[in-house]
Parts: structure tokens; C-alpha cells; sequence
């Protein structure tokens, strides 16, 4: 039954193939609190992935029950799914996804569509979710005239602008440098309050440092779930790129 | 309704990102729909002039050839034939002539072996041809009593044979026929409804009969008749003309054969509009094609969307839209092409451009406006839309089947 938390998993496996059976998660039970920090930790192949497509309800568990503010996405039509999403959860992915033909404004309005937002009102919001990340200057620049970071704060802006309980991030600094990186946690650190909670799935042991309660996964299950002291790392936020994880 | 214009705006924002390709296949509705505008414009204005020169010349011209049963020598009318046409009830006025064969016209006598070869046609007529026929006098005069009644070799010459024979307007020349020397004098304009008057030549009908021997009958008669009662005088004229005469008449109008030319016109328009509806379909093939591309090129951008909290329908909606929105802009463009092409032909050959023609397939007449606007354009663009949204439907069901999960390439 759900327990009032923000997400909530129980039982849950997510299994493809039908001849030969491939348990991506085999019957993992956890939740996600209301301003929360986790980090989600795993080798390659350990079902974190997966875990990613769940919790930001673009994937169905295959058996187990999931909840999301207290309703089982199973019941829910694509329509309900995909407006639950846009209400709950903000994505952030590695390699940015922004679109290309929009300015920066425009990509983050794109999350503002289908709202009954007036232009004008959309406009403004977009301006400000792109001021928190420090890019309202560069509002009108395309994807391709931004660099790596910048793209990486335009996708933020475009995942807080609808005031997300949960910020998904998928390897947030993995295309990133370290400087960029260390920049884009800052911001994750700024962005995190009681309202929002925040979700990074990595497998760099500095970002899962920051957070303060961290899950670990190996094949389809969960080994760990600690709380942290969060710590900046004296060695930096690593990019992750060609570090034996492959996107 | 704000979830409509984000649609559009979406939508807009998808073609306009790619310009120079929405443009290519916007070229198949725009083709499509130029091509039905033009074909149904054209032949329209092309009609419309007939009709107009019709209308001037006057559909009110009926002819009547005596005919002889098979045997009969030089079948002809009695010789009051005018007479008994005039009085004829809805007939205005009858002119009666006579078509001599076996006449050599030459201009000199040199020529005369060269103008066996191409007879022209010596007719008599009386003094009512030229009301009849509705033409006037390019020049000189027409025929008068003294050379009716005195039978004198005069001659009046349709404008293509005095073109023919270099005849310059108050020259005194003569004509030869068979040898015997005609002075020409007069010339007059050209007869449309009966165009063999233009290259003939009219002598009076006793120099016909003194010089060659052929009567004083006629075996032709036009008449005019009030516009109202011209079938009604094509049924009676045999009757009251030939009581007494030759066995046969055949009665003609000669405007129905114009007519005909512009019903025939009508046929080519159902063809070359039909030509437009298969460029529309070509068209929309493409449209289909090149968005199915568009969509896999796109997988990423569709992926956003979804994990932004936009639903399956939203992407299909997106999509078809994008679709619909060639079909809209090439329509209009289609409409805006076809158009220029009516106006500029009509300007170059004259004619009055029909811009709300009404278009016509087999026996049936599409009203000429439709909610006030010209039926043409409203099929036209209803036909670019419907096939604009037949196209989009496949990349749009294709777009919105896409997995996000897939396309976003996750971990």
C-alpha cells in the first residue's frame, strides 16, 4: 500500500524477453521521501538503468506495484502516465537532449507546453528558470552555440521550470568536464530543498558523495542504502566518459 | 484551445527548423492544386471568350441546303426562297445564294492553270447578305440594283482571297472566272460563324446564270431568327422553304459547332484538372516519405517530448499537423500559382480571365461558389488538405509509437 512517500516501490521486477528471460530488476522494494538527495550507484548492466526508466515513469514495472504521489502507475493511462510525469519528475540526461532547431529559451519552454500557459507567462518562466542556472544572457543561443555545460544548465533550467517534486538526473556530469562538472553539482546542490528531491544515477563515487543517501545496485537488486555525510570531493568531479562504463 | 496554438506553434517550429525541405514537399500540393486551378480557369476563360464572341456573332444563324435525293442534279430552292422564309414566323431576315462549281477564279490570267489546283469558291448573293451575316464593308461598295438587274460582272471578295491576290483597298482590278474578266469592288469583313465567305467570291445572280449557265435559283439560305424561336424556325424553314422544291433540306446551326469546340474544351479541362488531383497524390507520397524519415531523424527530439510530459497523442497530433500545414501552405501557394497562371494566359491571348469558373465533370455542374468562395479553390484545397492528412498519418502513428526509453539512449 503507499505510504504517503514521493515515490514508491514494492516488489517491483522488470523483466524483458519472453523465451529467455533477462530480470533487469528482480523484486526491489524501496522509496523516495519528499526532498530527498539519493544517488543511485552501480556497475554497468546492474539495473540502474532501468531503475532510471521506472522512476521517471517512462518504463511499467513488469511485476511489483510502483506508486508516485500515492498513485499506481499501472492504472494510469498514457495520458495520465505521460501528465504525471510532466508534473512529477524533471529529467536531466547525460548527453543534454536538447533540441536542436530551439533556442535556449524555447527548449525550456518546451517542458511549459500543453499547460494553458500564455506565451507570455511561459516566456517569463523559461527566463527565470534560465536565470537560476545563470544563462538568462544567452537565452537566444542555440544548442550547437553553447558549450557542453552551458547545454547541461539549459537542460536543468528546462527540468526545475516546471517545479518537478523530483529531479531525475541520468549521469548528469558523464559528458562533461571537470570543471563543467563540478559546476553543474553546485547548481544540483543549490536546487536541492524540502519540495524537491533529487535522484542522480551515476557510477562516479564523487557525484554519489554528495548525496545524502545513497542506493547500490548489482544485477537487479539493491545492496546497499546508506545515509551519507555529504562531502565535496577534494579530487573534483571526474568525467566519467570512457571510464569502463559505457553509456 | 491555448493546447491548439502550442500544437501549431510546435508544429511551425518543426517546419521552419527545415526550411529548404518543407519547401520540396510543399511542391507537390502546390503542383496539384495550380494545376486543377489553371486547368478549370483556363478552359473556362477560354469558354467564356467563346462564348462572348458567340454572343456577339449571335447563335440565331440558321442555314438550309437544299438537298437532292440521290440523282438529283444541282438540287435548289424555289425562287422565292427569301420571300417565303421572311415570312415565316420568328424568322428577321434570309438571305438566299447559290455555290457555282466548276469555276476557275484566278487573279490574272497566268495564274489560272496554278488556281485549278485551289478552287475558290464563287457563290451569288443578293442584297441582304450583309444583314444577315452581321459584317460590314472593309471597303469599296456592295452589289446595287443596276448590277442585279443588268446581271454586270461585278464582284465582292471575302478578306482572305483579296489578301490572297494582293488586293489593295480602291484599286481597280479585275478577277477572272473562267476566263471572263469580274471587276472587283468591294471587299467585306470576315464572316465568323461562316468562315468559307472569306476566302469566296460573290457575283450577282443573273451574271451567274448569263455567264455559266446555272439558274436563277438559290441552294442555300441563311436566316436570322429571333433568339428564342431558333429551333423552332430550324424545325418549320424545311417545310416553308421547299413546298414545290428540291426533295431534301438540311438544316444546320453553325454556332453549335463552336459550342461543340468549347464542350470539347470542357473534356481537356476534366483531363488536365484529373492530371493535378495525380500530382496531389505524387505529392502526397512524398509528404509520406520524407516525414517517416523525418521522424527516425527526430527519435531523439520525440523521446524529449514524451519524458517532458507530452502523451502519445500529443506527438501523433504534432506530427499529422506538421503534415497538415504543407498541405495548407501548398494549397494556398497552389491556389496563389494556379491564378497567376489564368490571369497571365488570358492577358496573353486575350481572353477575359474567368477567376470563379465553375467547374464541370460529366453532366454535372459544381455550383460556382461555395460559402462564398469560388468552388475550384475550395476543392482544390480540400484536396491538398485530405491528402496531406492521409500522408501524415503513418509518420504521425510511427512518431507517436516511438519509445522514449529507446530513443534516449539512458545509463
Amino acid at each position: 500500500m503507499p505510504d504517503g512517500s514521493l515515490l514508491q516501490l514494492e516488489e517491483v521486477s522488470r523483466i524483458y524477453g519472453d523465451e529467455i528471460q533477462v530480470h533487469a530488476l528482480d523484486r526491489v522494494s524501496m522509496s523516495i521521501e519528499a526532498g530527498e538527495f539519493v544517488s543511485i550507484v552501480g556497475p554497468s548492466g546492474s539495473g540502474k538503468s532501468t531503475m532510471l526508466g521506472l522512476l521517471g515513469l517512462l518504463d511499467l514495472p513488469s511485476l511489483g506495484t510502483m506508486w508516485v504521489t500515492g498513485k499506481s502507475v499501472r492504472d494510469l493511462s498514457d495520458y495520465e502516465r505521460s501528465r504525471l510525469r510532466g508534473d512529477v519528475v524533471g529529467f536531466i540526461f547525460q548527453q543534454f537532449h536538447l533540441i536542436p532547431h530551439l533556442d535556449a529559451r524555447r527548449n525550456v519552454e518546451t517542458a511549459l507546453l500543453y499547460r494553458n500557459l500564455t506565451p507570455g507567462e511561459r516566456r517569463r518562466r523559461a527566463l527565470e528558470a534560465l536565470d537560476v542556472v545563470g544563462l538568462a544572457p544567452r537565452s537566444d543561443h542555440r544548442p550547437v552555440q553553447l558549450s557542453g555545460g552551458e547545454q547541461q544548465r539549459v537542460a536543468i533550467a528546462r527540468a526545475i521550470v516546471t517545479e518537478p517534486k523530483l529531479l531525475l538526473a541520468d549521469e548528469p556530469t558523464g559528458a562533461l568536464d571537470s570543471t563543467n562538472a563540478e559546476n553543474v553539482m553546485e547548481i544540483f546542490q543549490e536546487l536541492h530543498s524540502p519540495l524537491r528531491a533529487i535522484a542522480i544515477v551515476t557510477h562516479d563515487p564523487a557525484v554519489a558523495a554528495t548525496a545524502q543517501r545513497r542506493i547500490s545496485m548489482r544485477d537487479g537488486r539493491i545492496v546497499a542504502d546508506e545515509i551519507l555525510t555529504p562531502t565535496t570531493p577534494a579530487g573534483g568531479y571526474g568525467g566519467t566518459m570512457g571510464r569502463g562504463d559505457t553509456p | 484551445m491555448r493546447s491548439v496554438l502550442d500544437l501549431i506553434s510546435v508544429a511551425m517550429s518543426g517546419l521552419t527548423a527545415r526550411l529548404s525541405r518543407t519547401l520540396l514537399i510543399m511542391l507537390g500540393p502546390i503542383i496539384g492544386v495550380s494545376a486543377i486551378v489553371a486547368a478549370v480557369g483556363l478552359t473556362e476563360s477560354a469558354k467564356g471568350d467563346l462564348q462572348a464572341e458567340l454572343a456577339k456573332l449571335g447563335t440565331n444563324l440558321v442555314t438550309a441546303e437544299a438537298a437532292g435525293s440521290f440523282g438529283t442534279q444541282n438540287p435548289a430552292f424555289p425562287e422565292d426562297v427569301v420571300d417565303r422564309a421572311t415570312a415565316l414566323q420568328g424568322v428577321q431576315r434570309a438571305t438566299a445564294t447559290l455555290s457555282l462549281t466548276g469555276i476557275v477564279t484566278s487573279p490574272y490570267d497566268a495564274a489560272a492553270t496554278y488556281y485549278t489546283a485551289f478552287p475558290t469558291p464563287v457563290l451569288t448573293a443578293d442584297a441582304n447578305f450583309l444583314d444577315v451575316m452581321e459584317v460590314d464593308l472593309r471597303s469599296g461598295r456592295w452589289l446595287n440594283d443596276f448590277d442585279y438587274r443588268t446581271g454586270a460582272r461585278v464582284a465582292v471578295i471575302g478578306l482572305d482571297i483579296a489578301n490572297e491576290y494582293s488586293y489593295r483597298p480602291g484599286e481597280n482590278v479585275t478577277i477572272q472566272l473562267n476566263g471572263l474578266d469580274y471587276a472587283v469592288i468591294g471587299v467585306f469583313e470576315p464572316v465568323k460563324l461562316v468562315t468559307n465567305f472569306n476566302t469566296a467570291v460573290l457575283i450577282p445572280p443573273l451574271a451567274a446564270d448569263n455567264d455559266f449557265d446555272v439558274g436563277l435559283e438559290a441552294n442555300t439560305i441563311y436566316v436570322r431568327a429571333d433568339p428564342d424561336k431558333v429551333s423552332a424556325v430550324e424545325d418549320a424553314l424545311p417545310v416553308a422553304i421547299n413546298l414545290g422544291g428540291s426533295d431534301e433540306v438540311n438544316v444546320s446551326v453553325p454556332s453549335d459547332a463552336l459550342e461543340a469546340e468549347a464542350a470539347a474544351d470542357a473534356t481537356l479541362q476534366v483531363i488536365v484538372a484529373a492530371m493535378g488531383v495525380l500530382a496531389l497524390v505524387v505529392g502526397g507520397v512524398g509528404i509520406a516519405n520524407v516525414m517517416s524519415i523525418s521522424v527516425i531523424q527526430r527519435s531523439a527530439e520525440i523521446g524529449i517530448r514524451r519524458a517532458l510530459g507530452h502523451g502519445r497523442g500529443l506527438i501523433a497530433w504534432q506530427f499529422l499537423l506538421e503534415a497538415v500545414a504543407v498541405g495548407f501552405f501548398g494549397g494556398l501557394g497552389g491556389l496563389a500559382v494556379g491564378v497567376g497562371i489564368v490571369v497571365y494566359f488570358s492577358r496573353i491571348r486575350d481572353w477575359t480571365h474567368v477567376l470563379d469558373p465553375v467547374l464541370v465533370v460529366g453532366s454535372y455542374e459544381f455550383p460556382s461558389h461555395f460559402l462564398g468562395i469560388p468552388t475550384v479553390y475550395v476543392l482544390g484545397m480540400t484536396a491538398a488538405l485530405v491528402t496531406s492528412v492521409i500522408a501524415g498519418l503513418y509518420p504521425s502513428v510511427k512518431a507517436a509509437r516511438l519509445e522514449p526509453l529507446e530513443t534516449l539512449r539512458l545509463g
